[in-house]
């Protein structure tokens, strides 16, 4: 079954900064309201990495890694699926999915995963 | 405000040491800067000990209560100071605003770092706690990742070039084989990281576009110094140092959540704080440590300080700018790259480096000619934690 | 004390014909050129020297690899092990590196030990591949296993290539091997099997006029020093 991408962004109820994640005080206006928001739609990628040498955790020979920003402007790090960056550009447009991205204390932790579209 | 001076430092060679804990490797380096104060069998007022792992990598805590009572130090006041691998710099900060404050006259700072006691897994978990907890930490993300999120945009945007970072990572290392201190002392060869075909198997791709040797090492180590005023500093009769200016600032936690991730906010500013508090400016540096944890680092920094525009910093490096007898050579010890990085430690080890620059000490291969004025920038987290001093000789 | 042959030949394991390894170059990345070869039998008395001061070595399990490996040479010098090889690493003439492992038979090949002398070169690396290849390429089998008894043998092996877990016990300590196949062999050979054939004549007589070790204590400082990586 899909499931729902859960993470929460937050936008500034006074000047309107999107926050992911969570601040106490807007990082521009200091405002301390805020307005849950998801991040909608596709995202496009700013930056990524294959990352080699992975921390205690992780069992694979490598991660690819990302920075995204979805349509709605929330910007949020994630893994993408992808076998090389190869097939990655700087500004493609990406997936997001939610789904486990490792194991801790034998359960599945779920995050960010971003497939690259055509 | 009072001046502060520096009137001992010492270090203990970084590498892998089995051998030793972590309180031997703090007790070696104080004891050492302790001497080369010449306070002999005189206390201090206060210790403050960077450290960033203790609690994780040793299951130690309260490191600098015990560093004192083996040191024979009691009752001097003593606090730990843990602000990531900016830990160092930070407790030098500390030392100096007790100094200047007029609260404190004599202060030890020790920074260092025990991380080869766990094997690379652990140690590469251990850096990535920096991270932000829900929104980095679980992906994966590594601190080299980081870099090479950073150094694939740097690219895009400023035109730098793995022919850059091949530059520091030859000079860095070169360098490492004339300090006795460093970690790695082995000269690379271009062919063998670069040119030749077998590249692949010797520098693999570590966080693409960075490749291993541009990667600093895993280190333990430690290094410690004496801050003073400057009162007493005139009664040694010798050349001694004082902190001309420092600076400090944050920038956020994400990379994600940075308007331009190529910008070093953090580093700008601490640059410009320090800069202005010494009254000089880039051009008046005589040596600089930069914090290169990675090879792009020592680019953007030397750009992000002032010494070379946006985009000139790594054709500087390939034209020899940056290297003993260039314009401004930077990690003449052979900066983190080789000399190591043990993360609380680093910052404390780049300012004993500039120490000995400016009392002109060094070998004549590694010395600075008539150096004056030296440079440091200590990197936490990716650049949201930055400090950067700056040191001058004084000629009593 | 004189050998009585004829128990001997009851005692020798069998062995199975096994083709040349031939021999290659790799610039490592100091610049320095590492000529790998076959050692033959008449080589170990020589190798066994250096293997001896790793002995001694708590530090990644040198101990251990070391001791299970002057265990194997020796087993072959005096013909107690079924088919088994040793190829070497050598920088100037001077012996930098050691693997061996033997045929479990025709299509099976059980992976023995990797001993770096020289560290932070990626020796182990090399001279690891070079052991698939040569299982691989030149003795055309379908498998070979393995098991790691240090974090970095588990790094370098099982995750970089990465390998694959069975259930078939491995003669070192009967743990499960992991296993290369042909087809991750073949998939994983053009990011870590490097090297230039042939050898020039220069390097070739370098290499074979002597092999050259590093007296003890160097050879100690190299792998468990202060600066080792």
């Amino acid at each position: 079954m899909k499931k729902e991408i859960a993470i929460t962004a937050y936008k500034c109820k006074k000047c309107g900064k999107i926050h992911y994640p969570f601040h106490d005080r807007c990082l521009d206006c200091k405002g301390r309201e805020f307005e849950k928001i998801k991040p909608e739609g596709n995202a496009k990628l700013l930056t990524f990495t294959t990352i080699f040498n992975l921390p205690w955790g992780f069992d694979q020979r490598y991660l690819v890694i990302g920075v995204v920003e979805f349509e709605n402007k929330v910007k949020a790090m994630g893994q993408i699926k992808a076998d090389s960056v190869d097939q990655l550009k700087i500004g493609m447009k990406v997936k997001p999915t939610w789904e486990p991205v490792r194991v801790q204390y034998g359960e599945d932790v779920y995050g960010l995963k971003f497939e690259p579209m055509k | 405000m009072r001046d502060v001076a520096i009137i001992g430092a010492g270090m203990i060679p970084f590498g892998r040491r089995d051998e030793d804990t972590l309180m031997d490797m703090l007790s070696y380096a104080s004891l050492k800067a302790l001497d080369d104060a010449g306070l002999g069998d005189k206390s201090v007022d206060a210790v403050y000990v960077a450290n960033m792992g203790g609690g994780m990598l040793q299951h130690q805590s309260a490191i600098a209560s015990s560093l004192v009572d083996r040191l024979s130090l009691l009752p001097a006041a003593a606090e730990t100071i843990e602000n990531g691998p900016a830990s160092g710099a930070s407790a030098v900060k500390n030392g100096l605003l007790a100094i200047a404050s007029g609260y404190y006259d004599t202060i030890l700072v020790v920074g260092g770092e025990k991380m080869r006691e766990v094997t690379g897994w652990r140690a590469t978990d251990f850096v990535a706690t920096m991270t932000h907890p829900q929104a980095e930490y679980p992906y994966g993300i590594t601190l080299p990742g980081m870099a090479g999120m950073f150094t694939r945009l740097y690219m895009e945007k400023y035109g730098v070039t793995r022919e850059h970072l091949l530059a520091i990572s030859l000079k860095n290392q070169e360098m490492g084989t004339l300090n006795p201190y460093a970690h790695v002392e082995m000269a690379l060869d271009r062919g063998g990281i670069y040119d030749s075909p077998h590249a692949i198997v010797n520098n693999p791709v570590s966080a693409d576009p960075l490749h291993l040797y541009d990667l600093c090492p895993v280190s333990d180590g430690a290094a410690a110094l004496v801050l003073c005023t400057v009162e007493i500093a005139k009664k040694t009769g010798k050349p001694y140092v004082v902190i001309a200016g420092f600076g400090q600032a944050t920038d956020t936690h994400t990379l994600a959540e940075r308007e331009d991730p190529t910008d070093l906010k953090a580093v700008t500013l601490a640059a410009q704080q320090a800069f202005a508090m010494a009254k000089l400016k880039p051009s008046d540096v005589s040596v600089a440590e930069l914090h290169d944890a990675f090879t792009i680092l020592e680019i953007a920094e030397s750009e992000h300080v002032g010494f070379f525009k946006k985009g000139e910093g790594g054709k500087a490096a390939v034209a020899g700018k940056t290297r003993l007898g260039g314009q401004i050579p930077i990690n003449v010890s052979g900066g983190l790259k080789a000399r190591g990085h043990p993360v609380g430690g680093t910052g404390v080890a780049q300012i004993v480096d500039i120490v000995w620059q400016l009392r002109h000490e060094l070998p004549e291969n590694r010395q600075v000619k008539n150096a004056e004025v030296g440079l440091t920038v200590n990197f936490g987290g990716f650049g949201n934690n930055v400090l950067c001093f700056i040191l001058r000789r004084v000629q009593p | 004390m004189p050998v009585d042959m004829e128990l001997e030949m009851v005692l020798r394991p069998p062995q199975i014909p096994m083709p040349p390894y031939p021999p290659k170059t790799i610039t490592l990345a100091n610049g320095k050129v590492m000529v790998i070869r076959q050692a033959v039998r008449e080589d170990v008395p020589a190798i066994l020297k250096s293997v001896h001061p790793c002995l001694f070595i708590e530090r990644d399990y040198y101990d251990i690899v070391s001791a299970r490996l002057y265990g194997e040479l020796l087993a072959w010098y005096r013909y107690r092990v079924k088919s088994e090889y040793c190829l070497m690493g050598q920088v100037d003439g001077y012996l930098v590196g050691i693997v061996n492992g033997r045929l479990e038979n025709e299509k099976v090949g059980m992976s023995y030990h990797t001993l770096a002398i020289d560290r932070g070169l990626r020796i182990g690396s090399h001279l690891f591949a070079a052991k698939m290849e040569y299982h691989m390429d030149y003795m055309g089998q379908d498998e070979v296993l393995i098991v790691a008894e240090s974090p970095i043998g588990f790094r370098r092996w099982m995750i970089e290539y990465p390998l694959e877990l069975t259930h078939i016990p491995h003669e070192l300590g009967g743990g499960d091997s992991y296993r290369l196949t042909r087809e991750i062999y073949l998939k994983a050979k053009q990011r870590l099997v490097v090297g230039d054939r042939p050898v020039s004549q220069a390097l070739m007589d370098e290499a074979m006029l002597d092999i050259k070790f590093a007296d003890d204590d160097t050879i100690r400082e190299r792998i468990a020093g202060l600066k080792g990586r």
